[in-house]
């Protein structure tokens, strides 16, 4: 068969090769980001995503849309630009989620004996799903960014609050006033994991009150838009082709 | 040849896969938490530990036992290591082995990280509740923040029972009474599952439809717009107002349902209280201190005043938990960890009762095999070779005194 023959016989053969790529593209890609985003968000996220104890309504709101953007961003560039497919940022998610609880199950819970209830992954699904929507909707790197960026961030503390509420109940434990989060971290023995290293309700929002949960959510969606469009490029870059044409 | 190189070839992966199996059969469980590789300064100059006790060696799952003593934050406090202003009583155990159900320093509760005097004594209990069987080291264990980990002594204690069994029954602030173990366990499993669900969906209703080959053929040609229909961009939009309305409805009914919850709570606690130490009416000073290589043993020359009422004798030298005695003069009776314990280490040139006013120079002697073991005599090839503990002198009542000694060190290879 000479270099200018097709390597197909018949359309069906043609649909049928093209479906099996398509599989074999979607597994590679699932788990080459899954690895990657699942990396990087532990050295960005870390302890803000490992225990309950650190997800509070200042930082935690705040950082793990920030430094989860990042591949979402970086994955649609190249899937919606390329093949007009709009779901970058959740099969991301998916991925990095996936790894995450195979992580907290097996390791966490099935190793080292930390209860699930503890050591749960944050939930970044809705943030995605509007991400992708409003890039399917928009065709706009640029409206994605602003208007996706900040959704991100302000959507991911109601998005988790199912699950961290039942957690912020408070509870008197020997004279002194705790949530029930705190205590999981005060009864789970972590000795690598000091109690001053959790950086919680830190920070100068106090002339908010008790509402800090939403301007938190503002700042980490403005920051998020930014590291939207810097992601987004790296995306483009890091998929570029051009050493392609120079072989 | 062939078959020569055939059968070392065949030779060689029945080795190996013998190698591998010897290897997964033998697989001895990890003991150490690395107290021994921790610097020897760290451990002898920063936080000593003493009286300590272990309230059991046996403990069923549900139950609990207390590990209690006092700790003394050196005021010879190395440079080279951040000051005690923030620190953490921990527990060094492997995981939560235990639930820590409590922990104290000088009779306050200390669940959050606290302020340390250097040159102070502390008085502290951690109790904990045994969880997971086994047999595990229970080291005390003070964090530093900037310091890091200053693991104390451990002791081997049992779990037995099963995990199953265990329970951390909690009544909140609002009249529940929950078990910490599992609480909230299947509303956050239902919550990922839902939402998991959801992003499948998003990818399958994508992923129906060839992608990426004639996708990108279309694109390339100039028909991108023609890939999305108006279909996908309703669909797109019931995705995002169904995510919006779950996200805000499930928010309404989480508030309707926990109406009162509270931030984490943070902050250093300050103001522990030092424990209230007697006068000290002993004065020593090291004339010189050397640390015999071969002989595993460290001499020191102290001169000794007595400026207290009534003689005393040199009982003890406490040095990073590992405790020389002079078995004229004391004996251990806490059940001390044996490998920490030189029941006959110390040896005094004249250890006679000093009486009160009385001033001597004495040769003392602290030998034991713990200097290697616990690698203690590494400190000659640290930074600042310094050595410190903490020396106790007795009456003919038993009453103890502690002094703290902190001077060169100097090597002896011969």
């Amino acid at each position: 068969m000479s270099a200018s023959q097709s390597a197909v016989r018949s359309r069906a053969e043609a649909i049928k090769v093209s479906r099996t790529f398509d599989w074999m593209i979607c597994f590679t890609l699932f788990f080459v980001v899954l690895g990657g985003y699942h990396i990087h968000y532990m050295l960005t996220g870390g302890d803000w995503d490992f225990w309950t104890d650190w997800k509070d309504r200042r930082l935690w709101v705040t950082v793990a849309p920030i430094v989860a953007i990042t591949f979402p961003a970086a994955v649609q560039s190249q899937l919606w630009w390329r093949y007009r497919l709009p779901f970058g940022a959740v099969i991301a998610v998916l991925g990095l989620l996936l790894g995450e609880w195979i992580n907290r199950y097996f390791n966490f819970w099935g190793w080292t004996y930390f209860p699930v209830n503890f050591c749960f992954p944050s939930q970044l699904i809705p943030g995605a799903i509007l991400l992708d929507v409003i890039l399917l909707l928009s065709n706009s790197m640029t409206l994605t960014a602003v208007v996706g960026g900040l959704a991100f961030g302000l959507i991911f503390y109601p998005g988790n609050w199912p699950v961290i509420a039942p957690l912020h109940v408070p509870v008197e434990y020997n004279g002194m006033v705790m949530t029930l989060a705190d205590l999981q971290g005060y009864h789970y023995v972590r000795t690598g994991t000091p109690e001053y290293i959790r950086m919680v309700e830190k920070g100068t929002l106090r002339t908010f009150g008790k509402d800090v949960a939403p301007v938190s959510a503002f700042f980490s969606g403005f920051v998020s838009i930014l590291i939207y469009f810097l992601w987004h490029f790296f995306g483009k870059w890091f998929g570029g082709t051009s050493f392609i044409k120079s072989i | 040849m062939k078959l020569i190189k055939d059968k070392v070839a065949k030779l060689s992966f029945v080795a190996l896969l013998m190698t591998v199996t010897a290897a997964m059969l033998y697989t001895p469980t990890a003991s150490a938490h690395g107290e021994k590789s921790q610097a020897a300064f760290m451990r002898m100059r920063t936080i000593h530990w003493f009286d300590l006790n272990w309230s059991k060696d046996t403990v069923p799952v549900n139950e609990t036992m207390t590990v209690s003593g006092k700790f003394h934050v050196f005021a010879g406090w190395p440079e080279t290591v951040d000051k005690p202003e923030s620190a953490f009583l921990n527990i060094g155990t492997p995981g939560p082995v235990f639930i820590r159900a409590g922990s104290w320093i000088g009779g306050k509760l200390v669940p959050r990280s606290v302020s340390l005097e250097l040159g102070e004594t502390y008085e502290f209990k951690v109790l904990l509740k045994a969880r997971r069987p086994g047999d595990w080291h229970v080291h005390t264990m003070m964090n530093v923040e900037g310091g890091g980990p200053i693991i104390g002594p451990g002791k081997w204690t049992t779990i037995t029972g099963s995990m199953k069994s265990f329970t951390d029954p909690i009544t909140t602030l609002t009249g529940d009474t929950v078990d910490l173990e599992k609480y909230n366990l299947e509303n956050t499993y239902f919550w990922h599952a839902l939402w998991f669900g959801i992003g499948l969906a998003w990818m399958v209703y994508w992923m129906r439809k060839p992608m990426f080959v004639p996708r990108h053929i279309a694109v390339e040609a100039g028909k991108a717009d023609s890939l999305i229909s108006s279909t996908d961009k309703l669909v797109g939009m019931a995705f995002a107002v169904g995510t919006i309305a779950i996200v805000a409805m499930s928010m309404a009914s989480t508030n309707a349902k926990y109406p009162v919850t509270t931030p984490l709570q943070a902050g250093l606690l300050r103001g522990m209280i030092p424990l209230e130490m007697p006068a000290q009416t002993i004065n020593v000073k090291v004339e010189d201190a050397t640390y015999r290589v071969p002989g595993r043993a460290m001499q020191m020359t102290l001169v000794i005043t007595n400026n207290g009422d009534e003689p005393v004798r040199l009982a003890e030298f406490n040095t990073a938990g590992v405790r020389f005695l002079d078995p004229k003069v004391w004996e251990d009776e806490t059940n001390y960890p044996d490998d920490m314990l030189a029941a006959e280490g110390l040896t005094v040139s004249d250890n006679s009762p000093l009486a009160p006013g009385e001033k001597r120079t004495v040769e003392v002697t602290a030998s034991d095999a713990a200097w290697e073991v616990y690698r203690l005599a590494d400190l000659i090839y640290d930074p600042d070779s310094r050595f410190a503990g903490l020396l106790f002198f007795a009456n003919e009542a038993g009453k103890r005194q502690m002094v703290t000694v902190d001077a060169p060190l100097i090597p002896s290879f011969i």
